[in-house]
This record gives C-alpha cells, sequence and structure tokens, in this order.
C-alpha cells in the first residue's frame, strides 16, 4: 500500500519540526517570488499554525497558509497557484516529469526543424534564439503557410538574393513577432480561472455583448469607490483646517464668552479643465466607449470636461450623446469620424489652433489612443505643442506596455508625456484614479 | 480554541457555515490576529463577528466607519463642555495643577467603542465594520491597535489592552486598503453562498417556511445573481425577507405571479426590475430552474 507508506513516512517527518520550516522556508521564497509579502512575521505564522493544523488534511493545510499569507483576492489567485505547483503528491509529481520529458523531446525535434526550416540560399536566417523559439512553437498550419510562401519565392531569391531575401525575411520576422505577442499574452494569464477577476483582467477589445453589461458594472463599481476616496480626502482636507477665531469667538459669545464650539476654517477647491481626445478609428471604438465611461463616472473628472473625437477629422462631442454604448456609437457614426483612419497629428494640430482656445496652462490633456497614426512625425510635432500649451498631458493607451518596445509611435509617445497601458478594465481603473487624483 | 471545538459552538450558535470559514477564523483566534473579512454587500460579513461573539461568549463592540471618522468617535474624546464647566465651577477652590490632573482623568474620557474593547475586563469581540469607508489617516492610527493593542493617549500616555478581543474587520472593497493594515491581518474573502448553503441557512433561519419554498427561493436568487442584467445582487438578507414575506403572504409555491408581487424584496432598483419582467415575459419566469416542475407554465 504505497499511499500508507507514504502517509506514515510523512507522519514521521512531522515529528522534526525543522522537516516542514525548511518546507515552509522554501515556500515562502516561492511566494516572494511571485510577488506576495512573505515576511519573517508571516513565516513564522505559518509554521506556528501548522504545527497545530498538522499536514494530514491538504486542503486545510492549503487554507490555513491562505489565511497568512494571501491578503487580496488577486493574491489568493496566486497563492492557489504557487500552492499547487509547491506541494504536489508523489503521483502528480511524476506525471509532471514525463509531461516535462516529452515537451522536451517535442521542443528538441521542432528545434531541429526549425533549424532546417529558417535556412535561406542555404544560409540560416538572420534571427535569433528567442525568435526561433517563437517559430518553433508556432502552429504547424502557420508553419506549413511559411514554408509554402518560402517554396514559392525560393528560385527568385536565388537568382535576385538582395531583392527578395530581404522580402522573404520581413514575412518570418512579421509571423514570428505576432507569436511572441501571444507567448507573452498567454505567460501573462490574460484568461483568468475566476469570472469576476477575468472580467477586469481581460483585453477589452476581447469582450462579448454579452459581457459588456457586467463590465459596464464593474467600471461603476470602480469609479464609485475612486470618488470614495477622493470624497474623503477632500473631507479631510476641510476638518483638518486651522481654527477659525473670529466664528468661535462670535459663537462663545452666546455662551458669556465660554468658548463651546469651536470652528474650523475649511480650505477652498478648486478644479482643472480636462480635455478629452478620444480616437474613434474602428478598433479604438470599443475601448473609447469604455474609458469615456469610466471618465464620466468620475465626478470630479467629469464635471468640467469637453470632449472630442478623431479620426482623420476632430469633432467636438455632446457630452449627453455619449450616455450609453449604443448612443455613443450612432453619434460616433453621424458624426463622421467612425471606421477611417487614424490622424493623431492632424487632430492635435486643430485642438492647439482652435480658437477660442481650447488648451490652456489649467487644463489637462487626455487622449486615448493606440498611437497608431498616419505621418507620426506631424503627430509628435502636434503633441509636442499641446504638451506646451497644456498644464499636462496623459495618454491612455489601449495596447499592453509589453507590446509597445515592438511599435515605434507607442515609443515616440511614451517617451514625450505620460502614458499609461489600458487593455483592461484594472489598468483603466488605475489610469482613471491617477487621473481623478490628479484633477482634483 | 481547537477547530472541531470551534465548529462545535458555531453549530450551537446555529450557524451554517463551511470548512474554509471554520479554518481560517481558527487560524485567526490561533495567531491571534485581526481578521479582514472582505467580499460583497449582503454575503454575511458582519454576521460572521456577531456569531464569534455569541460562540466564544463574548460581547460584541461595533465600530461603524464612515467618511470622517476620527479618533475623537472611534477611540475617545475628553468631555469638552464638562472640563470647561468644571473649571468654571472650581475656579479659586482647588490649586491650579490639582484642577488640570483632574481635568484629563477618567471622570472627563468618553470611550469610544476601540478604547472600551481594550479597556473592558472580559474580552470583547470588536468589529470594524466596513473599514473601506473610512479614510486613510483613520487605517494608518488603527495600526498601533492592531499590531500591538495598545493605543496612545497624548494627555495620558500609552494604554495597553487589560483583555485582547478578537478584532473582525469587514471590507466592502470600496476602495483598496492599505499594504500595512491587510499585512496585520489574517483575510478571509468570501462569496454569495451556493444554492445548497443558502437552502441549509433559510431552513436554519426559517424553520416555519415550507422546504418546498425555501427550495424554490433559493434556486431563484441563484438564478437572479448569476443573471448578468442584474446589476445589485440579491444578499442573503434580502433572501430571507424574501421567503419570511412570501411566507407571510401565504404563498405555497413561487409562481410568476408572486415572483412580479413580491420581487421588490429581493431587487431594489428599478433596472433590476425592469430586467426581471423581461426575463418574466420569456419562457421560463420563475427562475426556478425546473424545479416546479413547470406547474404554472399553462
Amino acid at each position: 500500500m504505497p499511499a500508507t507508506v507514504a502517509a506514515i513516512a510523512e507522519a514521521i517527518t512531522m515529528t522534526d519540526p525543522s522537516v516542514y520550516t525548511r518546507k515552509i522556508a522554501a515556500f515562502c521564497r516561492m511566494l516572494r517570488l511571485e510577488g506576495l509579502t512573505a515576511g519573517p512575521q508571516e513565516t513564522a505564522d505559518a509554521c506556528r499554525i501548522l504545527t497545530v493544523v498538522g499536514m494530514e488534511d491538504r486542503s486545510r493545510v492549503k487554507t490555513a497558509l491562505r489565511t497568512v499569507f494571501a491578503k487580496t483576492r488577486e493574491e489568493q489567485e496566486t497563492f492557489e497557484r504557487v500552492f499547487d505547483g509547491f506541494f504536489v503528491s508523489e503521483e502528480a509529481m511524476r506525471r509532471q516529469a514525463e509531461e516535462y520529458a516529452k515537451r522536451e523531446r517535442e521542443m528538441e525535434q521542432a528545434r531541429r526543424q526549425t533549424e532546417e526550416e529558417l535556412l535561406l540560399n542555404g544560409q540560416p536566417m538572420d534571427f535569433d534564439d528567442r525568435q526561433r523559439e517563437a517559430y518553433a512553437t508556432m502552429p504547424p498550419e502557420e508553419r506549413q503557410k511559411l514554408r509554402s510562401f518560402m517554396d514559392r519565392y525560393k528560385e527568385s531569391a536565388a537568382r535576385n538574393p538582395d531583392l527578395y531575401s530581404n522580402f522573404i525575411h520581413s514575412v518570418f520576422a512579421k509571423s514570428i513577432l505576432e507569436q511572441q505577442m501571444l507567448m507573452e499574452d498567454a505567460a501573462l494569464g490574460c484568461g483568468s480561472a475566476d469570472p469576476e477577476l477575468g472580467l477586469m483582467y481581460r483585453d477589452i477589445s476581447e469582450f462579448k455583448d454579452t459581457e459588456i453589461p457586467k463590465a459596464i458594472a464593474a467600471i461603476q463599481t470602480v469609479a464609485q469607490q475612486i470618488n470614495g476616496e477622493l470624497s474623503a480626502k477632500r473631507s479631510r482636507g476641510g476638518r483638518g483646517g486651522k481654527l477659525d477665531f473670529r466664528r468661535t469667538i462670535r459663537k462663545g459669545l452666546e455662551t458669556g464668552g465660554s468658548f463651546y464650539r469651536l470652528s474650523f476654517r475649511k480650505k477652498r477647491h478648486r478644479k482643472k479643465r480636462l480635455v478629452i481626445l478620444c480616437d474613434v478609428s474602428g478598433s479604438m471604438v470599443q475601448f473609447s466607449e469604455f474609458a469615456l465611461r469610466f471618465i464620466q463616472s468620475l465626478n470630479h473628472a467629469s464635471e468640467s470636461s469637453r470632449i472630442f473625437l478623431f479620426s482623420e477629422e476632430l469633432v467636438e462631442a455632446d457630452v449627453f450623446s455619449l450616455e450609453n454604448m449604443d448612443k455613443f456609437r450612432s453619434y460616433v457614426k453621424e458624426s463622421g469620424t467612425y471606421g477611417r483612419g487614424t490622424d493623431v497629428g492632424k487632430a492635435l494640430q486643430k485642438l492647439c489652433t482652435a480658437s477660442p482656445p481650447v488648451l490652456n496652462d489649467a487644463t489637462t490633456l487626455l487622449v486615448l489612443s493606440d498611437t497608431k497614426t498616419v505621418d507620426l512625425p506631424k503627430a509628435l510635432q502636434a503633441l509636442t505643442e499641446a504638451k506646451r500649451l497644456s498644464g499636462r498631458v496623459l495618454w491612455l493607451n489601449p495596447i499592453p506596455a509589453h507590446k509597445w518596445q515592438y511599435l515605434r509611435s507607442a515609443q515616440a509617445v511614451a517617451s514625450m508625456c505620460h502614458m499609461a497601458a489600458c487593455n483592461d478594465l484594472r489598468s483603466l481603473s488605475q489610469a482613471c484614479r491617477r487621473l481623478a487624483q490628479l484633477q482634483d | 480554541m481547537k477547530l472541531e471545538e470551534l465548529k462545535q459552538k458555531m453549530d450551537e450558535a446555529h450557524y451554517i457555515y463551511d470548512d474554509t470559514l471554520a479554518t481560517v477564523l481558527s487560524v485567526a483566534l490561533e495567531l491571534g490576529r485581526p481578521l479582514l473579512i472582505e467580499g460583497a454587500a449582503g454575503v454575511g460579513k458582519t454576521e460572521i463577528a456577531k456569531v464569534m461573539a455569541k460562540a466564544l461568549d463574548r460581547d460584541l463592540v461595533r465600530l461603524q466607519c464612515y467618511e470622517g471618522l476620527d479618533e475623537s468617535k472611534a477611540l475617545y474624546e475628553w468631555n469638552y463642555q464638562k472640563q470647561l464647566l468644571a473649571i468654571q465651577v472650581n475656579m479659586g477652590n482647588q490649586d491650579a495643577d490639582k484642577l488640570t490632573r483632574s481635568l484629563f482623568s477618567d471622570e472627563y474620557l468618553l470611550e469610544r467603542p476601540l478604547l472600551q474593547s481594550i479597556r473592558s475586563e472580559k474580552p470583547v469581540v470588536l468589529l470594524i465594520d466596513e473599514i473601506d469607508k473610512a479614510d486613510e489617516e483613520f487605517e494608518a492610527f488603527l495600526l498601533e491597535l492592531l499590531s500591538d493593542m495598545q493605543v496612545s493617549i497624548p494627555e495620558v500616555g500609552t494604554i495597553g489592552a487589560k483583555t485582547v478581543p478578537f478584532v473582525v474587520l469587514t471590507s466592502n472593497r470600496a476602495r483598496p486598503l492599505s499594504e500595512a493594515l491587510r499585512r496585520r491581518c489574517a483575510y478571509l474573502y468570501i462569496q454569495y453562498p451556493d444554492v445548497e448553503k443558502e437552502l441549509a441557512i433559510l431552513r436554519a433561519k426559517l424553520p416555519h417556511v415550507d422546504d418546498q419554498l425555501c427550495a424554490q427561493v433559493a434556486v431563484a436568487v441563484h438564478k437572479l445573481r448569476s443573471n448578468e442584467a442584474i446589476l445589485k445582487k440579491p444578499s442573503i438578507a434580502e433572501t430571507l425577507d424574501w421567503a419570511a414575506a412570501l411566507d407571510a403572504l401565504g404563498v405555497k409555491e413561487l409562481t410568476p405571479d408572486a415572483l412580479r408581487h413580491t420581487a421588490g424584496f429581493v431587487l431594489k432598483n428599478s433596472e433590476d426590475l425592469e430586467a426581471v419582467q423581461q426575463l418574466d415575459a420569456g419562457e421560463h419566469a420563475c427562475h426556478c430552474g425546473g424545479h416546479c416542475g413547470g406547474h404554472h407554465h399553462d
């Protein structure tokens, strides 16, 4: 009975505290690597609690340790993953080892095949190891497509290597780049197991129609949080003011000169204006709708904001026409900006030269765009001018930050102004919280 | 307290729990850590503190948090008006030093829930409800109490706990809490109960209500919660109210009519009521998940 033997062995090891303290210490290191706070206090608590709970019941151990180490719902998710990876049964470990060995064998075979396939005119194509690895993980049908493409142009490449080699290389490079992006998405765990958490972490552009009401409800909840935080901050500002002597003395007269009730001064509050420049070209509509809804839910940001929609043209939007998704879409279509190309430079130029002026020192310019535009140099020049005219420029980009390295326009804009990645609701809410704080 | 003992006490308090909840409570008690409970509104966070007070046979001291809550409302306050009167009455009767000393004595100290909980002769359960509604400064102020079980009053000095309370903090996640506060607490996230647990709660809290009706209510509430069109999900308290209302009306079965007439007990905004009416026009309006056996679908 191997299970009984294993249980006895475990029971024996449990009598020696050094065994499980070492195990817990190693587990804490794993948790720290995953970004959880597992300090000496938590480690000591975990050891202490294990002596009470014991190691017999795996799910009880998991719950007890989760209580100690995971301090948010998100951390609980991470904890579960690390725990399941660390405290595995013997059988599971064997299974994992077998799967790993099988995967390695497959990878080795794919690597050899890659070496053969990435040959052009008998010479290896100019790709680094990471790119070759990405190529090796591509689905067979994608690789087959590339091989067919190579076969088609092989003879031409042999005749005119300078012209065709570069062309073939660029086609391969594009496919490999797309595969690298997919691999990064997979590594980031974009599809979370928890449906509610998943919605917050999933790419906004991937939302299905049925999920939109839920996403909007999530936005409203987060906006409510932000509003709550700011109003709490503001009320603190008032209460913490200096003693108002004049009022206190005047009230004191009612009680024969004794100051029974003290009055305090309240700070005056001045708000900044917000100008939102919103890209509504094709793929940007869904993101823009969510972002605008978010911003409009923020009391402090929305009260004094102006919204401009742009694609190839710039149109000022009527705030009341953007109340819900249907209205927003029909408004965008009527404005004549929907589904056209993107010209950020033209939109910014028009905004800078508008009369009466839209931008000044007291305005924050917020751009909602993926930075993809025609005539990038013109866009950057106009952005410089907009930055000079307005108090602050913020850019919300629906493309995740780890992909900016592949986009020249994103890199250039990020170097010129503060750009936040807002590909999912969580990052969008973080950016909006920051925006509301700046506006307050 | 051992886990089995805690489970027994919670059984005696007629509280429906699962193994995870019992283990977390036992861990928090064993480590002497405050317990931070997060979850949507109406999942039963506050109830846990009440049950723990019952199970541990302790008094419950409750501090309800809100925007602008400060130490004068949570910890202590000097009775300023009484001090002022004492100065006026005793002016010239006592020596000045003695008067000043007496002004900062227990006689003029108004104890608020936090101070009350650590100065109590018998240990209590301290419930700090909806901590997310309080300001960040208040959170920082709580750190001393939560980690060292002591508070500092400038005029008096540091006051240590006579007895250590079991502290329960609840949060609806209206704003993120600070890392420092979280680190000092054991953590529990609770979700809405599944159908079986909700049915068990209905049976325990409303033993006089017909079992079939309870089952239909539990299933219907579960369906409402999983319906994406419903924005404000029904809480456990609302489920209980609904079942009690149906019972008071003499309803034996949850028909579409009964649902329409009593939906206000479980759905609290017009959009949700409209959403249910739209569904009602659809194929299986009572959300009974087929449990009704199709009796009312004539």
